[in-house]
């Protein structure tokens, strides 16, 4: 049977991706450097860990889906997914790999056990997944991709609880998966930033760290602070926090934390998380609840 | 410039809602179209022609025209649209946000991050 050997929380930012390919190019610039840095042993882990398939939950930015049909729970089934093309032109990197058989299971579970979906069969990535996978990995990339997409960009969004119950489910359904695999998932979103309005800029470290430091261990306490709560404390983008309860969700109660770092580079809080799971797989904890 | 609050209320925090999406349909949907590579030149080489594809209102279209991002927003246009035709004109997003905030892209550039002083959360 498949098992989730781990988890990871991450940050995303169009500059995130900017900056690696100047960085790459000419050397990162002074305030993007520590986050490469930070990566580093996070990008060491990841491969150690060879995993078969990673499932990221992430947000769209209006890249792929627009206001006529904006799915509030989105899954991309497909053996292939384009890059966005976000209007400065898309990134030299290759399409990532997916693998639809992996992809109809969990839909399938997802889907019977209470999650109705939107399929999508031709799904174009943005930044979301983007920005902070060449940081984790070299091209050809490691393994095959299922992205699960979070509307984040239109209110109401999915609260808090109900992206814990989809960690649960997702869990379960990649538990239930018969190949003998190794799963990573992955949650990318936040941390604090709010990109409009005169609170532009805003970076409320004191929060991002608050979040990383309770994640592991007392996830509960971080489940009730209302998401306007973290939009107003670390502006509105900061709901995207939301997003790593679904990681944290499809990982056991016994997970130990062996990577986290955070900076803030310029307009948006990058933290980033590891999660490992003990050899044997205990289930998932529930302390979601509505 | 002000230090970030923790209000809120426009013009400090615009949260895009139900409503302000029914207002912004028709200027998403222009800023949206400029995701493709042919549109973002067929909208340089005559903003008028192609605009009147998208059936802006004249309100819409002088907001565009005057790259007035703060207006574009508060009247329905979401950011991450917006940001399109920034993009297209060769503009970026602390060109919107600094016009947010009433300073020019390199006072912005410069203020961030613009720290605040952290407050915990309460649930």
């Amino acid at each position: 049977m498949a098992e989730i050997i781990g988890g990871i929380g991450i940050s995303h930012t169009p500059s995130m991706g900017m900056a690696f390919d100047a960085g790459m190019r000419d050397g990162f610039a002074p305030e993007w450097q520590p986050w490469y840095e930070g990566t580093r042993a996070v990008k060491g882990w990841l491969a150690d860990a060879r995993p078969d398939q990673i499932v990221v939950i992430y947000n769209d930015h209006l890249n792929h889906f627009e206001f006529d049909a904006y799915p509030t729970l989105a899954i991309g089934v497909s053996n292939s997914f384009r890059q966005a093309d976000e209007g400065w032109g898309p990134r030299a990197f290759p399409d990532l790999p997916g693998d639809s058989d992996f992809g109809w299971f969990v839909t399938e579970r997802l889907v019977h056990g209470g999650f109705d979906m939107t399929v999508c069969q031709d799904l174009a990535v943005d930044h979301g997944i983007y920005s902070w996978l060449p940081y984790l990995a070299d091209t050809p990339w490691p393994a095959p991709i299922l992205p699960i997409a979070v509307n984040m960009v239109r209110h109401p969004l999915p609260t808090s609880q109900r992206l814990w119950q989809l960690g649960n489910a997702l869990g379960e359904a990649v538990r239930a998966y018969e190949p003998d695999q190794r799963i990573v998932v992955i949650a990318t979103g936040g941390m604090s930033h709010q990109i409009s309005g005169g609170r532009f800029g805003m970076a409320n470290e004191g929060l991002d760290r608050f979040f990383l430091a309770h994640l592991q261990d007392d996830a509960a306490r971080l489940l009730a602070i209302p998401q306007r709560e973290l939009m107003r404390l670390g502006g509105t983008e900061a709901a995207e926090l939301s997003i790593w309860f679904a990681m944290r969700a499809a990982l056991s109660s016994t997970v130990r934390e062996v990577h986290r770092f955070h900076t803030f580079p310029k307009i948006t809080g990058c933290g980033v998380i590891v999660f490992e799971e003990p050899p044997v797989v205990t289930d998932a904890i529930a302390v979601g609840g509505r | 410039m002000r230090d970030p609050s923790f209000d809120m209320e426009e013009p400090g925090t615009f949260i895009f809602d139900g409503p302000r999406s029914t207002a912004g349909m028709r200027l998403n949907r222009f800023a949206l179209s400029l995701k493709q590579p042919s549109n973002r030149a067929t909208f340089l080489a005559d903003p008028d022609a192609f605009m009147n594809r998208w059936d802006l209102t004249e309100r819409e279209r002088s907001l565009v025209e005057a790259r007035d991002w703060t207006g574009l927003l508060a009247a329905g246009g979401h950011l991450q649209a917006i940001l399109k035709l920034a993009a297209t004109l060769g503009l970026n997003l602390y060109h919107i946000g600094a016009h947010n905030c009433g300073v020019d892209a390199h006072q912005m550039m410069h203020a961030c991050p613009r720290r605040v002083v952290s407050d915990m959360p309460h649930g």
